[in-house]
């Protein structure tokens, strides 16, 4: 197969653009809607983990590429917990971009 | 009367100064052979990644300015152990022992940072 110059930079412009997209461009409008789940615990002053008991960390004003790092930290395993791992196996890289973006506008 | 002086004299040095020699012993045969860093002087390790305050200016590193301090204590546990897994945090975790573990959650749970997101004032917004 053969590509002609003008289709393969098209192709590089795009893939690049998809890669930035999925770290910085996260919509926080989205994202509110997305997140909704996340406030069950994470909305919740004072709210819990249980065993080991810990407070579950506040997120607000958290960098957006950390909180998609974690996300497919849990998605792929990597980062152990339950109900983390349940929540991120669903989403996809677009979703983490979306609340990412969402938790650090709430500065 | 000089003899009972001595007496004295010699049971205070045993009473003063056999504890200390005690625990010396104790924190030469134990994990930390020094006695443990406070949370600021902890810290100075974590500074160049996470901001000198705990508001990290790096996008990759977590702001940890204002996160609760047993949560952070978990995940510094989680790096040693294991189960969460990170070179540069393995490495670091590696040389605290859980008193500075404790005492550098608690110096940067003290910072102004991060904040809860209160599902009472978004649902007003």
């Amino acid at each position: 197969m053969r590509l002609s110059l003008r289709t393969t930079s098209l192709i590089i412009t795009l893939g690049l653009f998809a890669t930035s997209a999925s770290f910085a461009g996260g919509s926080a409008e989205q994202g509110k809607r997305k997140a909704e789940t996340c406030l069950g615990c994470h909305g919740v002053p004072s709210y819990t983990n249980v065993y080991p008991t810990y407070h579950v960390p506040r997120l607000g004003g958290q960098h957006a590429d950390y909180i998609v790092t974690a996300l497919k930290g849990y998605q792929s395993g990597e980062r152990s917990h339950g109900t983390m791992q349940a929540q991120a196996s669903g989403m996809s890289e677009e979703d983490m971009a979306d609340i990412g973006a969402y938790f650090q506008s709430l500065q | 009367m000089k003899k009972l002086f001595i007496n004295v004299v010699v049971g205070l040095f045993v009473v003063v100064a056999a504890p200390s020699f005690a625990s010396e012993e104790s924190h030469e045969s134990g994990h930390d052979a020094a006695p443990a860093k406070s949370g600021a002087e902890v810290a100075m390790q974590c500074v160049a990644c996470h901001g000198e305050d705990g508001n990290s200016p790096t996008p990759n590193f977590p702001r940890i300015a204002g996160q609760h301090a047993d949560y952070m204590f978990n995940s510094l546990k989680s790096y040693e152990n294991g189960d969460r897994k990170n070179p540069i945090m393995a490495g670091i975790v590696a040389a605290l022992s859980e008193e500075e573990m404790k005492n550098v959650a608690a110096f940067f749970a003290s910072q102004n940072g991060l904040s809860v997101v209160n599902i009472d004032d978004e649902s007003k917004h």
